[in-house]
């Protein structure tokens, strides 16, 4: 009764969208980490990302380049909205520096509307990549293994970078207690804005990566954002491997539950994470 | 609205009245058509409910189109399938249903707070989203919506008022808001929204002092839904049709900016935020033709005005007025500790009681390998002054946090007063008699000396929880008495409404005492009180704390061993989370193992 | 008398005269008395206030922002063109709405357009706005269907005629019809009623369909007459693939769909939806092993999904720039409609253009603004000889214009002959076959007064 060859190509399904969602919510979660502030603007940099590539793409017709230009244009918008704004928050009350990210996010995602419209805008994927590929089990797009495999890439790079190198670990410390850390003479400005510029690349990234994927709107991030709203309580806010599995779990989530009723794939994710706020509210890494 | 009342009662009330029956008049000229204006009291009336949870309990909520939505529906669909005829009932029965669905929600968003809270919330929001729009169609109309909503209408057979004029529908909002108005500013000043800022400012001492935060949360969440299941069920019957954009997360995303743009806490602010939001919206696309860029203005509005002007518009102006009016309060400098009778009173009568006040058997504490306590045993008479040292890392703070129950023990009980509290939570302790004071102070930063005290009174007058919503707390006699004495013991009464922020450091260890002594405790623990303190600082409040302990059991933690040993009757040691010695304090002085303890073992 | 005249008028004033002078007049007034016999028509909704003076006020009432920002336009242009043409005399207006020489009844007609941003509450927002300020006397304009249905109900309530301009669900002219408001363009009904035959003679009768529906009535109305009509010829419904209003990603629905089986693909979705499902059934490889059909195409659709993915698609569609040989007035339309703004409209330019028409026609044949008297001139049978589509009547039972649908194939971008040349017309179906029996979806029309 139960199609196992679409079961699997679910499976693996939600393994590659649950992927791009761990990604995209490592990023939130790692500035929340460290600077206590959710940045509520994180899907407007996902879609600012899309855009930022898009022209590059347009101006080049190179997709590497196009994604290194997403990438570092929001990686420093990043740094600019930290430098600017986020700055003077980290001694106001939490729900003032909710309240303001939630406002760069509105005016980023107008901003783009104004420039380029409510229409939808496409990225092709690379020509090298071939449109399908079969897998044996599952027929699927070829770009999104390689965009996948990118994915995977990234994630590593940035758990190196987390876990094997020093300004990882002064990054890891300064989750801990940022006041130590400034004692110890260590300048935690510049890794607060670099850990934030780190945070929104890793969103830009994601979001120029899935542009030949989905077509991008100035709207496409809301979705993701508070998908990875869901992805961060699953998994425990703050914590790196949370978001890796919570966005893992949250791809199958949606994937699985598509087989049986497609009506219900998102709400499912709710309920989810409903049940987790019950049964372990601080999520499965995440410390109380 | 912090600032003590001054002139006429209700002048708020009056005002906001007269401004509803003056705008018809006024308005129209700048463009307030009859529709407009009554948007604009609905925004203000779901952003009373949201203010109260936001400005003053600081409860962040990006979900309140849940209980908008839902009110709007019920009260909707129960008129459009013509089983409730009556307009009115059906709101009613809407706002109900709100409130309801605000008790389940509540209950399971309000287990986290801060940020996890707000994230919630927006979960919350998105998911009745989907579900009124696809499970829950054939009643909302899913994204149709569900047209023919009627007006409302009053009276009997044979005389009908209905409300299909737009002014009429106006002044009928108005009346509805006002009233509205009236309830929420109730609220907020009985003692009830009182504890609200409490929590709002510094939620752990609110519990500390006796109050159970969480089912004041859950209250005034209820409140809020309801407030808004009110607010969309009018909004259904004023276009005639309940839109499904009420569900949407933009329907919350724009009340928090209105409120905050209008200025949270102020009951005012999402009303005049509203306002300013409709009409730039209307302005910008129209007058100016800047066509789809009116939300780039709006949210570059925002974003400064959360940078700069915090309070928003209502808190700039209100901030302007205290500006501009003369101040009252005194600005008299700190004054000293003494309270008055103290200086009298040179010495205590030592204690004689044989009644235990506080015990601890077998009482440890380890976190993973590391123990912070271990086998403490302890005993304190009634009327005793205790001290308690230790050198840095003995576990003193720990074992303190046991005994007031913010840390519960991993082996061993805990005795108050006979009764044992092992185990039991901070908020039950208090109401036990049991209280105390921080080493770094823990005060209500926004509140006034009177306010913060006032915190503490009502927990002890009311236990730990009272939805006393509509007494005012000023009226309570009593109450006021009893913060006057303590204001006076503490030598505070000059500051009585001064805010916290502008008080000497002296002046706010002292008040952070008071707030430990404002719950009339049986036992007072006091955790460093003379941290940072003047010499003659130190002495006054020695003298204060011989004057409290009369009548009541002391154990202060403290440094200074002089003033220690000048006021405690005996002296518990701890060293390495374990009791080294106990005795009196010349007995402690001269112990070797307790030098060797401090010193690390080169002694004479 | 209007209230806006004495804002301060009671509680009830208006509500009671309208209460009881309107039921009184409407009671008094069949359609059919000569002038003669009746005074002066009363007040009703914006009759005569809105043309006291020498200009009449058309509302539009359009998403300017949003998703669906772009058609939205592309109607409002076609809007203004007739409203253009109204005050010009221009031929064009003139051979669909005979008896106009300049203006509606000697007014000019001026206009106003507002964001409505998709949402229906914006929209009756903006509506009230038209009628309390401007005292329109017609209502225009819709992109989403729950736009349509909300104002539908509004105008009925505000007594203010309403066209809806593009509108997709059988609910319009359906349970949600009322005696306001006139659709001109077609429907998910009807494009499946057209569409259906096509794929049934082209694509054979034993096809195995797979549907990607959006969770709105909009997308379940297309879903349950195309599968009627194709069921009904033999074909097989083998999965039906619920994806949430505004999804963007359909990897799990289409995984769904390559393991069904199925050798044909509806796509329903409108909009934004359209282009996601098409570009990334693409993707998944669907399109290489089945064919894809739109019954409903929203407009821009090739634009923005590209040629190579639409070439061989079967699409149903209210209007398509290249009719012009079968209708001259289509080819003058498009050539004056190019000549203004640099482009070929797309069929909400059509759809808005011939809703203006028809409403001059309606209150020229009336020869009066008041309501009940042009909705009568609507409700009259009147055969139009021609019209953007060819010859088209109402049908007053539900107040949906008799027209036909254009059914096209896409073609290979080697075939295009011009930039603008993205299909084929396969058949123009006639609308006196494609429309539903009138009360087949709950269909009762309100009082006129």
């Amino acid at each position: 009764m139960l199609n196992w060859g679409n079961f699997v190509s679910q499976l693996f399904n939600g393994l590659v969208s649950g992927a791009l969602l761990a990604l995209i919510s490592a990023g939130l979660t790692i500035v929340y980490g460290t600077l206590g502030v959710l940045n509520l603007a994180h899907g407007a940099l996902f879609m600012l990302g899309g855009y930022a590539g898009f022209v590059a793409f347009q101006a080049t017709g190179s997709f590497p380049i196009a994604v290194v230009v997403g990438a570092l244009f929001v990686a420093i918008v990043g740094i600019l909205i930290e430098r600017v704004i986020v700055r003077y928050f980290y001694s106001r009350p939490e729900e003032d520096q909710i309240l303001v990210t939630f406002g760069i996010g509105i005016v980023i995602v107008e901003i783009v509307r104004y420039f380029f419209g409510s229409l939808s805008q496409t990225v092709q994927a690379p020509t090298v990549v071939s449109p399908i590929i079969n897998l044996g089990f599952v027929i699927y797009p070829e770009y999104r293994l390689v965009a996948f495999a990118i994915v995977v890439v990234a994630l590593a790079a940035l758990y190196l970078l987390l876990y094997r190198t020093r300004i990882g670990m002064v990054v890891r410390a300064g989750i801990e207690d940022s006041q130590m850390v400034d004692m110890l003479g260590i300048n935690v400005q510049r890794i607060f804005m670099a850990v934030f510029g780190i945070g929104a690349m890793a969103a830009g990234f994601a979001g120029i990566i899935n542009a030949p994927i989905i077509s991008i709107t100035p709207n496409v991030g809301d979705d993701i954002l508070i998908q990875c709203f869901v992805v961060v309580v699953i998994g425990g806010v703050g914590s790196f491997a949370g978001a890796i599995v919570g966005g893992l779990i949250a791809g199958e989530i949606m994937s699985l539950t598509s087989m049986f009723n497609p009506q219900l794939s998102q709400v499912m994710l709710y309920a989810v994470m409903t049940l987790v706020l019950i049964a372990r509210p601080q999520g499965l890494f995440g410390t109380r | 609205m912090t600032a003590p009342r001054r002139g006429l009662p209700y002048l708020a009330e009056i005002i906001v009245a007269l401004v509803l029956i003056a705008s018809p008049f006024v308005l129209p000229s700048i463009g307030g058509t009859p529709d407009t204006l009554s948007r604009i009291l609905i925004w203000g009336l779901f952003g009373l409910g949201f203010d109260l949870i936001f400005g003053f309990t600081g409860l962040l909520s990006f979900g309140q189109s849940v209980f908008y939505g839902s009110g709007g529906f019920i009260a909707s669909y129960l008129l459009v399938s013509h089983t409730i005829p009556n307009v009115f009932l059906a709101l009613v029965i809407g706002l109900i249903g709100a409130a309801l669905i605000g008790l389940v929600v509540g209950v399971l968003a309000l287990r986290r707070s801060g940020i996890y809270f707000a994230m919630i919330t927006v979960a919350f929001g998105e998911m009745f989203f989907f579900l009124e729009n696809s499970v829950l169609y054939p009643f909302t109309g899913g994204e149709n919506g569900l047209p023919n909503v009627p007006k409302p209408s009053l009276g009997w057979p044979g005389f009908q008022i209905s409300f299909a004029d737009p002014w009429a529908m106006y002044g009928l909002l108005a009346v509805i808001f006002l009233i509205g108005f009236i309830i929420a500013r109730r609220i907020v000043a009985s003692p009830f929204g009182h504890v609200l800022t409490a929590i709002r400012d510094n939620p752990m001492r609110a519990r500390a002092v006796g109050h159970d935060i969480q089912r004041y949360k859950l209250t005034v969440f209820v409140i809020a839904a309801a407030y808004a299941g009110l607010a969309g069920g009018l909004e259904g019957t004023l276009q005639g049709y309940m839109s499904p954009e009420a569900f949407t997360f933009d329907t919350s995303g724009q009340l928090v900016m209105q409120t905050v743009i209008g200025g949270a806490g102020t009951l005012l602010g999402p009303l005049v935020g509203g306002a300013l939001w409709l009409y730039l919206r209307n302005e910008l696309q129209s007058a100016l033709s800047l066509g789809a860029a009116w939300k780039l203005v709006l949210g570059l509005v925002f974003v400064i005005l959360i940078m700069f002007l915090r309070r928003g518009i209502v808190g700039g102006v209100a901030d302007l007025w205290h500006l501009v009016r003369p101040t009252r309060a005194p600005t008299a400098v700190a004054v000293s500790a003494a309270p008055a009778e103290a200086q009298v009173t040179a010495h205590r009568p030592p204690p004689h009681s044989e009644k235990i006040a506080i015990e601890t058997r077998g009482l440890g504490k380890r976190y993973g390998g590391i123990v912070a306590n271990e086998n403490v045993d302890f005993v304190v008479h009634e009327g005793e002054i205790r001290g308690l040292i230790g050198p840095n890392g003995a576990g003193k703070s720990t074992f303190f946090k046991m005994l007031t129950g913010e840390i519960a023990p991993t082996t061993g009980q805990v005795f108050m007063a006979g009764e044992e509290t092992t185990g039991l939570d901070v908020t039950a302790v208090c109401q036990r008699g049991v209280a105390k004071s921080y080493q770094i102070n823990q005060l209500f930063s926004k509140l006034t000396v009177r306010r913060n005290l006032m915190i503490s009174a009502l927990s002890r007058a009311r236990g730990s929880y009272k939805p006393d919503m509509l007494r005012n707390v000023d009226r309570l006699a009593e109450l006021n008495a009893d913060i006057d004495e303590t204001m006076r013991l503490l030598n505070l009464t000059a500051r009585a409404d001064v805010p916290v922020s502008q008080l000497a450091y002296g002046e706010k260890r002292r008040l952070e005492i008071g707030l430990a002594l404002g719950t009339d405790p049986k036992i007072l623990l006091l955790d460093e009180p003379l941290a940072g303190m003047s010499p003659q600082e130190r002495a006054d409040t020695v003298q204060l704390i011989k004057h409290l302990a009369v009548g009541r059991t002391v154990v202060v933690v403290e440094h200074d061993m002089d003033a220690l040993f000048g006021m405690a009757d005996r002296v518990t040691v701890l060293a390495q989370g374990r009791v080294l010695t106990e005795g009196t304090p010349a007995e402690v002085q001269n112990s070797a193992a307790v030098q060797d303890a401090y010193l690390g073992g080169v002694h004479a | 008398m209007s209230d806006t005249e004495n804002p301060r008028a009671g509680i009830s004033r208006r509500a009671m005269l309208l209460g009881t002078a309107g039921a009184a007049a409407g009671a008094m007034l069949p359609l059919a008395l000569p002038s003669w016999a009746l005074a002066d028509d009363p007040a009703l909704g914006t009759f005569p206030a809105g043309q006291a003076g020498d200009s009449v006020f058309v509302g539009i009432d359009m998403p300017l922002t949003g998703t669906y920002a772009a058609a939205g336009a592309d109607e409002q242009k076609g809007i203004e063109l007739a409203i253009e043409h109204l005050n010009n005399g221009d031929d064009l207006i003139k051979a669909i709405s005979t008896k106009t020489t300049k203006g509606v009844l000697g007014k000019k007609v001026v206009s106003g357009a507002a964001d409505e941003a998709a949402k229906p509450d914006l929209a009756v927002q903006n509506a009230t706005k038209f009628i309390q300020d401007n005292k329109a006397s017609v209502l225009i304009g819709s992109v989403s269907s729950g736009t349509a249905v909300a104002l539908n109900h509004f105008a009925q309530d505000q007594k203010v005629i309403y066209l809806p301009g593009i509108s997709g669900s059988n609910d319009t002219t359906g349970k949600d019809c009322t005696r306001y408001s006139f659709r001109a363009c077609f429907y998910a009904y009807m494009a499946s009623a057209a569409v259906g035959p096509v794929l049934l003679d082209k694509l054979g009768k034993t096809r195995k369909a797979a549907y990607l529906t959006p969770d709105y009535t909009y997308g379940h109305t297309v879903f349950d007459s195309m599968t009627k009509f194709t069921e009904a010829g033999g074909w097989t419904t083998v999965t039906n693939q619920l994806f949430p209003l505004g999804a963007t990603d359909y990897s799990a629905y289409a995984l769904n769909i390559a393991n069904s089986g199925a050798d044909t693909l509806v796509v329903i979705g409108f909009g934004n939806d359209a282009v996601n499902s098409i570009k990334q059934a693409k993707q998944f490889g669907l399109l290489d092993k089945m064919t894809l059909v739109v019954p409903y195409m929203s407009p821009y659709l090739v634009q923005q999904v590209g040629q190579d993915l639409m070439a061989g698609v079967y699409a149903g569609l209210d209007f398509y720039w290249d009719i012009g040989d079968k209708f001259p007035l289509a080819k003058q339309f498009v050539d004056k409609f190019e000549a203004k703004y640099g482009y070929k409209p797309e069929w909400g330019a059509e759809a808005g253009y011939m809703q203006i028409a028809l409403w001059a026609d309606a209150v020229e044949t009336a020869g009066t603004f008041y309501p009940p008297k042009v909705i009568a001139a609507y409700e009259s049978g009147k055969k139009y000889a021609d019209s953007l589509v060819g010859p088209v009547e109402w049908r007053a039972a539900d107040h949906q214009l008799i027209r036909p649908v254009i059914v096209v194939q896409g073609k290979k971008a080697s075939d295009m002959k011009s930039k603008d040349d993205y299909y084929s017309v396969v058949e123009i179906v006639p609308g006196d076959k494609l429309l539903p029996d009138p009360t087949a979806f709950g269909c009762n029309l309100g009082s006129p007064t």
